[in-house]
C-alpha cells in the first residue's frame, strides 16, 4: 500500500520539478494567518457558500518597503517586533456562491496582553464587516471578548470607520463609529486594543490587496468626519 | 587522436536534432543519478546531525507516557505518568552515562485556542543541565532562565511567533492562571523544540501540583559505551519504558529506504533509456554512413581506426550528456530538497542533497562507463564493415 502510494507520488515529483520552479524562500517565510478548518469556518461564515479560492499575499512581494511604508502610514503605527514583519505571507480568502463571488474573510496575528491574538474579520464585496471573532486569544477575559455580543459591535462598520482611529492611544479624533465599540472588561484593554488595531490592519491590507484602495481617499481626506 | 576526435565532432554536428536529443536523454539521467546520490549523502549525514542536536540519545519516560508535544497532543493532554525524580541520580550513577537531565511534560486545555480549545504544552527542565546538553541552541533574544523556582520561560521560535511574545512579555498558564516572564527566545532549530514552550521544572512541578514527579529523563551516553547492554540494564528500572534514538534512526532509515529503493529503480530506469537512446543513435549514424566508412577502409583505415571513431562520438555524447546533467543537479539540489521533503514521513531540518566534487566524478566515471559500453556494439559493428560491400549496398 505504502509502495503504490509513494511510487505515486515519486511520480509527481518528477511531473512537478519539470514544470514547477517554486523560490525556496517562499516555503520558509514567516507564518501567517489561516482559518483553522477552512471548509468548516467558510461554510460556517457564509452560510450558503459553495466554495472559496485561498490567496497567500505578502507585502514584500506586492510592493516592497514603499507598500508597507503605507500600509504603516494608514494604520498610524509601524509594524514592531519580531514577527510583524515585512515578508508575513497573508492568507485572504475569497468567497463564492456559484460563481458569484460573496465576500472575504481575513485575518492576522496581534500581540494581546499574555499571548498571541488571532483577530478575523469577515466582509462583504464592499469591504463592509458582516462579522468579526478571534480565532485564538490568550487572556484572562477571554470569555467576555469572545461573547458574540462584543463581536456584533463590529458590523457593518468599515476602513472609513477606523480613519480617525489611532491604534497608538486607542482615541479617535472625533466622532467615530469606533467609539461606540465598548470594551466588555475594563482589566482586557490591551487585548481589546490589540482587537481594535487588529480590525484596522486587516480592513486596511484587504483594501490594499483586492479592494484597490478603494477606502484611501477617507485615510487622504482625514477620516470619516470628511468623508 | 586530435584529428579523430574532430572528425568524431563533426560528424554528431551533421545530425544536430539526433545528437542534441540524445545529449538531453543522458543529461536527464545523469541528473537524476547525482541528485539521487546527493540525497543519499545529505539524508543520512542530516539525520544524524538532528539526533545528534537532541542532545541525549536516550530518554526513559514513564511506562505509557507520551514523550513527545506532538503525542501528548493528540492524547488530548492526557495519558501522563509519572516517575519518581530520584531516577535521575540512580541513573547517572551507571558508568555508561556521560550527563543526565530531567524533564516534566504538562499539558493544559484553553478554551479561546482556536474554535473548540486546544491544548498548551510546557515542558519543565533543569537548568543547570539541559542547557549544557542542548548547548547548540541558539537564541534569537534573551536567554536561559537560571533560577530553578523562577516563574519564567523560554520559547522555541514557532511557540513565540504562535503567542506574539518577545523577551519581557508576560505567558499566562491559562487553566493555572499563573504568569510567567519571557526570558528568551530561540532562534529556529527545524526540530521540536521551535514549538516547546520551557520552563524551569521546580517551577512546573509546582505550578501544576506533580512535585519531585517526572515524565522523563534525557541521557546522554559515553562514546565508548555499548548501548544495546545500557538500552536493557534500563529496561530493568521498575516502569519505565526506553527510547533509544539510535533505535529511531533505524526506524526512520527503514521507512525512508522503501523511498529510496524506488527512487534507485526509477534512475535505473533512466540510464538503461539513455543506454539504449545511445546505441540506436550511434547504430543510425554508422547505418546511414557504411558508404562512407567503406571508403575509408578502403583508403586504408583499419577497423580499429573506425572503431575508435565511433567510440569517440559516443563518448562526447556521454560526456556532453554527464557535464549539463551534472549543472542542472546542482542548480536544482534546492528544488529537489523542497520536492523530497513534501514526499517523505520523516526529513530532517539541513540541507538534504548534498552535492560536492567527489559525487560529480562519480556521475561522471558512471556516465563515462555508460558510454564506452553502449559504444561497443556500433562502433565493434563499424569497424567489421567490408569496403566493397558496403560501398556497393548504398548504390543499389
Amino acid at each position: 500500500m505504502l509502495g503504490v502510494s509513494m511510487m505515486k507520488k515519486i511520480n509527481v515529483m518528477f511531473v512537478v520539478a519539470v514544470f514547477l520552479l517554486i523560490p525556496v524562500e517562499l516555503l520558509f517565510a514567516a507564518v501567517g494567518c489561516d482559518l483553522n478548518d477552512p471548509d468548516r469556518d467558510v461554510a460556517r461564515l457564509f452560510p450558503g457558500s459553495t466554495g472559496y479560492k485561498t490567496n497567500y499575499v505578502a507585502i514584500d512581494q506586492r510592493g516592497g518597503p514603499s507598500l508597507l511604508e503605507q500600509i504603516e502610514n494608514r494604520l498610524g503605527d509601524k509594524f514592531k517586533g519580531l514577527f510583524e514583519t515585512i515578508d508575513v505571507p497573508y492568507t485572504l480568502y475569497e468567497v463564492f456562491k456559484g460563481k458569484d463571488k460573496i465576500g472575504y474573510i481575513h485575518g492576522v496575528n496581534e500581540k494581546g496582553q499574555y499571548g498571541g491574538i488571532q483577530v478575523f474579520v469577515v466582509l462583504d464585496l464592499e469591504g463592509v464587516i458582516k462579522s468579526f471573532y478571534f480565532q485564538k486569544l490568550t487572556s484572562r477575559y477571554g470569555k467576555q471578548l469572545r461573547d458574540p455580543k462584543f463581536g456584533e459591535q463590529f458590523v457593518g462598520l468599515s476602513l472609513k470607520d477606523f480613519y480617525n482611529y489611532d491604534v497608538q492611544s486607542g482615541k479617535t479624533s472625533g466622532p467615530s463609529a469606533v467609539e461606540k465599540i465598548k470594551n466588555p472588561v475594563p482589566e482586557a484593554e490591551p487585548d481589546f486594543r490589540a482587537a481594535l488595531r487588529g480590525t484596522k490592519k486587516n480592513l486596511i491590507l484587504v483594501d490594499e490587496f483586492i479592494l484597490g484602495n478603494k477606502y484611501l481617499q477617507y485615510h487622504q481626506s482625514g477620516g470619516e468626519q470628511n468623508k | 587522436m586530435i584529428k579523430i576526435l574532430n572528425v568524431a565532432y563533426k560528424n554528431l554536428l551533421r545530425k544536430k536534432t539526433r545528437s542534441g536529443l540524445t545529449i538531453i536523454g543522458i543529461a536527464l539521467a545523469a541528473w537524476v543519478l547525482v541528485s539521487l546520490l546527493g540525497f543519499n549523502k545529505g539524508y543520512e549525514s542530516s539525520l544524524n546531525r538532528d539526533i545528534d542536536n537532541l542532545g541525549f540519545q536516550m530518554i526513559v519516560t514513564a511506562k505509557g507516557c507520551p514523550y513527545e508535544a506532538a503525542t501528548l497532543m493528540l492524547k488530548g493532554g492526557t495519558g501522563l505518568r509519572y516517575m519518581p525524580q530520584n531516577i535521575t541520580e540512580q541513573i547517572a550513577r551507571e558508568p555508561e552515562v556521560e550527563a543526565v537531565t530531567s524533564m516534566l511534560m504538562q499539558a493544559v486545555f484553553d478554551p479561546n485556542k482556536g474554535e473548540s480549545g486546544g491544548y498548551s504544552a510546557y515542558l519543565g527542565v533543569d537548568p543547570a543541565t539541559f542547557p549544557q546538553m542542548k548547548s547548540f541552541l541558539e537564541f534569537k533574544q534573551g536567554k536561559w532562565f537560571t533560577d530553578p523556582d523562577a516563574l519564567e520561560a523560554v520559547l522555541g521560535y514557532e511557540a513565540a511567533e504562535l503567542e506574539q511574545r518577545e523577551v519581557g512579555d508576560p505567558l499566562l498558564i491559562i487553566e493555572k492562571n499563573v504568569e510567567v516572564k519571557v526570558v528568551g527566545i530561540l532562534k529556529r532549530t527545524g526540530t521540536q523544540d521551535d514549538g516547546t514552550i520551557f520552563l524551569p521544572l521546580n517551577s512546573v512541578q509546582k505550578i501544576f501540583g506533580v512535585k519531585d514527579e517526572l515524565t522523563g529523563v534525557g541521557i546522554k551516553v559515553k562514546k565508548e559505551a555499548d548501548m544495546v547492554q545500557f538500552e536493557e540494564k534500563m529496561y530493568k528500572l521498575p516502569d519505565v519504558q526506553v527510547v533509544s534514538l539510535s533505535q529511531v534512526k533505524q526506524t526512520i532509515m527503514t521507512l525512508v529506504s522503501t523511498a529510496k529503493v524506488m527512487v534507485f529503480s526509477i534512475a535505473l530506469i533512466a540510464i538503461l533509456i539513455s543506454v539504449v537512446g545511445v546505441i540506436n543513435t550511434i547504430l543510425m549514424s554508422v547505418m546511414e554512413r557504411l558508404q562512407e566508412i567503406g571508403i575509408l577502409k578502403s583508403m586504408g583505415a583499419t577497423a580499429w581506426d573506425i572503431f575508435k571513431l565511433i567510440w569517440l562520438e559516443t563518448l562526447i555524447l556521454c560526456i556532453s550528456g554527464g557535464m549539463i546533467g551534472a549543472a542542472l543537479a546542482m542548480a536544482t539540489a534546492k528544488l529537489t530538497e523542497v520536492l523530497i521533503r513534501q514526499l517523505l514521513p520523516y526529513a530532517p531540518s539541513g540541507g538534504l542533497v548534498q552535492i560536492n566534487l567527489s559525487l560529480i566524478i562519480l556521475t561522471f566515471g558512471v556516465v563515462i562507463l555508460i558510454g564506452l559500453l553502449s559504444g561497443v556494439y556500433p562502433s565493434w559493428k563499424a569497424g567489421r564493415v567490408r569496403p566493397l560491400e558496403a560501398i556497393r549496398s548504398q548504390v543499389e
